[in-house]
C-alpha cells in the first residue's frame, strides 16, 4: 500500500541544513498498522508529512497506491483523496459546523449530494460516539471530541490509508483515552494506519509494527513485542527506558 | 476592596465640557458677526420648482377648463391647429379669446425637485459604492497575487500596492483624468470612480494580505489532506474565515473611501463637496452649508458603520 524508498528531507534553516528525515525505506502493508515513535526533533512527523505530500521530499520514492509523489506527472489532489490525515492540533474548519466539516471535502472534492454526504457524515459521528454534536460549532466542543471530528472527516473521504501525527499529544489526559478508542476500532476494521504518536500502551496493543527513528533515520523496526521486551539498540533502549 | 465608583461625576464633565465647547463657538460666530441662516439650507434637499408653460406659436385661447387643483388651457395657433396645456389651476395667466405670440407663458407647471444637496449625497453614495465594489475585487486580487509563490504575480502586486500607497489620491485622481481618461477617452465619471477604486484596492490588498497570513497554516494544511486544490481551499475554508478577521479594518478602509470621494470634486465631478460649493456661490450661507455637508458624510459613514456591526455580529456564531 506505501512504498518508501530512500526518502530525504532536507531542511534550510539559518545556514544550518537539517536532514530531517535521512534515508528512510519501509513498506507499509495493506491494513498494517505502523506505529513510529521516537525523540521529538527524530524527523517522525516530517516522515509522515511526507507520506501526502504535505511536505516536498529532496529525493526518494514515496509510492501511495501504485502512484509515486516524487514523479512529477502524479496529482497530488488525487493521492490526498487516499490518504487521510489526522493532525495533533485538531485542524477543525472554525468557521463551520461539525456536520459542514464532515461534508465540506465530500461535495466540494469527491463531488457528493448533500443528502449523501450528510447522510455519510452523520454515520460517521455515530461511530466515533458524538452524533449529537452535529449542529455544534468545534469551538464548543473538548479536545477529545473535535479529535474525533477530524478523524471522521478525514474518514469521510474514503481514505485508503489512514495518518495520524500525534493525536493525543494535545488533548488533556482524560480524553486520550476516547481518540485512541476510535483508533483501535479502526485498527480492528483492517484500516492501514500509519501513527506517530508517544502512547507506548497503543503501540502495544495495536501496533502490527513499530518503527522507532532517530536523526531522521530508522534505527531499529519490529513487532511491539521484540522492540519494547528486547532492543537491539543502545539509542533504542535509552529512549525507552525514558518513555516506559 | 473593589468598590464600584460612580460614574455619574465623568459624565457630568462631559456633558460641561461639549456645552463649553458649544458655548465657545456660538460666542466666536458672535464676534465676527455672522448671521445665521439655517432657514435657507432646507430648499437645497427639495424645493417647489415653477416650470414656465409657454406657446410654440402665435394664436389665440379658445378654452381655460378648470378641475380641481390643475386646469387645461386650449389653445388654436394661426394654422388652426389645437394645442392643450396642463398647468397649476392658480398660475393660469391667460384668459380665453387672448391673443398669444410665440413664447408667451400661459402659466406655470409646480412640481417638487431634489436639491443640488440631495443629487450630491447620490452621486457620492454610487461613486462610493462602486468604487468600494471595485476597489475589493482589486484588493482581493492583488492580495492573493501578493501572496502567490509566483514571483511575477508577486512583483506586479507588490508594485502596484507601493506605488498607489506612496503617491497623494490628489495627484492620483488627476493622473487619472488628465493622463489615462485623455489615453483612454474616459468619461470623468469613470475616471473619478476608477481612481478612487484603485486606490483603495491597493489598503485593501495589504489588509487581504494580512487577513489570510493570520489563519493558521494547519488550516490550509487540513484542507489540501482532503484533496482541495489551493483554490478549493481558499474559497470554502481560508477566505471565509479572513473575511471574518479583516471586517473591522475593511470597514475602516471603506469609510476612509467615503470621505476621500470628495476629492474627485476636483475633476468637476458633482458629488457632495461640489455641490456645497455650488449652494455657497449662489447663498454665501458658507458655515451652513459646511456644517451641514459634514452632516451628512457623518451620516452615510455612521450607517455603514452600523451594517458592519451587525454584520460583525452575525458572522461571531460560530466563536
Amino acid at each position: 500500500m506505501i512504498e518508501v524508498r530512500d526518502l530525504v528531507k532536507i531542511f534550510h534553516a539559518r545556514g544550518h541544513v537539517v536532514r530531517a528525515v535521512d534515508g528512510v525505506t519501509t513498506r507499509v502493508a495493506k491494513g498494517e498498522v505502523v506505529v513510529v515513535i521516537g525523540p521529538s526533533g527524530s524527523g517522525k512527523s516530517t516522515f509522515l508529512r511526507c507520506l501526502n505530500g504535505l511536505e516536498t521530499f529532496d529525493s526518494g520514492h514515496v509510492v501511495i497506491d501504485g502512484m509515486d509523489l516524487a514523479d512529477r506527472k502524479t496529482d497530488i489532489n488525487r493521492v490526498r483523496r487516499e490518504v487521510g490525515m489526522v493532525f495533533q492540533q485538531f485542524n477543525l474548519f472554525p468557521h463551520k459546523t461539525v456536520l459542514e466539516n464532515i461534508t465540506l471535502a465530500q461535495i466540494v472534492v469527491r463531488k457528493r449530494s448533500r443528502e449523501e454526504a450528510e447522510a455519510k457524515a452523520r454515520a460517521l459521528l455515530a461511530k466515533v460516539g458524538i452524533a449529537e454534536k452535529e449542529a455544534e460549532y468545534p469551538s464548543r466542543l473538548s479536545g477529545g471530541q473535535q479529535q474525533r471530528v477530524a478523524i471522521a472527516r478525514a474518514l469521510a473521504m474514503d481514505p485508503k490509508v489512514m495518518l495520524f501525527d500525534e493525536p493525543t499529544s494535545a488533548l488533556d489526559p482524560e480524553m486520550v483515552g476516547e481518540v485512541l478508542d476510535v483508533m483501535k476500532q479502526l485498527a480492528r476494521e483492517g484500516m492501514t494506519m500509519v501513527v506517530v504518536t508517544h502512547e507506548m500502551g497503543f503501540a502495544r496493543e495495536v501496533a502490527d509494527r513499530v518503527l522507532f527513528m532517530d536523526e531522521g533515520k530508522i534505527v531499529e523496526e519490529g513487532t511491539p513485542h521484540a522492540l519494547f521486551s528486547s532492543p537491539r539498540h543502545e539509542r533504542t533502549r535509552l529512549f525507552l527506558s525514558q518513555v516506559l | 476592596m473593589n468598590r464600584a465608583r460612580p460614574e455619574w461625576p465623568w459624565k457630568v464633565l462631559l456633558a460641561l465640557i461639549l456645552l463649553g465647547l458649544a458655548a465657545g463657538i456660538w460666542g466666536a460666530t458672535k464676534r465676527i458677526d455672522y448671521t445665521w441662516r439655517w432657514n435657507r439650507v432646507p430648499q437645497y434637499f427639495l424645493y417647489r420648482a415653477e416650470d414656465p408653460v409657454q406657446v410654440p406659436a402665435d394664436g389665440r385661447v379658445t378654452e381655460v377648463a378648470r378641475q380641481g387643483g390643475r386646469a387645461v388651457v386650449v389653445f388654436e395657433d394661426e394654422t388652426g391647429q389645437q394645442h392643450r396645456f396642463e398647468v397649476d389651476a392658480g398660475t393660469v395667466r391667460v384668459d380665453p379669446g387672448e391673443d398669444l405670440f410665440e413664447g408667451d407663458t400661459v402659466g406655470y407647471r409646480v412640481q417638487w425637485r431634489l436639491g443640488p444637496l440631495t443629487l450630491g449625497l447620490w452621486t457620492t453614495l454610487w461613486l462610493s459604492f462602486f468604487s468600494g465594489v471595485l476597489g475589493m475585487v482589486f484588493g482581493l486580487v492583488a492580495g492573493l497575487c501578493r501572496i502567490s509563490k509566483n514571483p511575477t504575480l508577486k512583483g506586479l502586486a507588490v508594485i502596484y500596492v507601493e506605488l498607489i500607497r506612496g503617491t497623494p489620491l490628489l495627484v492620483q485622481i488627476f493622473i487619472f483624468y488628465f493622463f489615462i481618461g485623455t489615453v483612454l477617452n474616459l468619461d470623468r465619471m469613470v475616471a473619478g470612480v476608477l481612481a478612487l477604486a484603485v486606490f483603495a484596492g491597493a489598503y485593501v490588498a495589504e489588509i487581504v494580505r494580512a487577513g489570510i497570513q493570520s489563519i493558521p497554516r494547519g488550516q490550509m494544511e487540513a484542507a489540501r489532506s482532503l484533496g482541495m486544490t489551493v483554490a478549493q481551499a481558499m474559497r470554502h475554508v481560508i477566505l471565509p474565515q479572513a473575511f471574518k478577521r479583516i471586517l473591522p479594518p475593511l470597514a475602516g478602509q471603506f469609510i476612509s473611501l467615503i470621505k476621500d470621494s470628495s476629492l474627485v470634486s476636483v475633476i468637476a465631478i458633482t458629488e457632495l463637496t461640489k455641490s456645497g460649493r455650488e449652494v455657497i456661490t449662489t447663498t454665501f450661507a458658507t458655515f451652513e452649508i459646511w456644517f451641514t455637508v459634514a452632516a451628512l458624510y457623518l451620516l452615510i459613514t455612521s450607517a455603514l458603520s452600523q451594517v458592519i456591526l451587525w454584520m460583525e455580529r452575525r458572522l461571531a456564531v460560530s466563536d
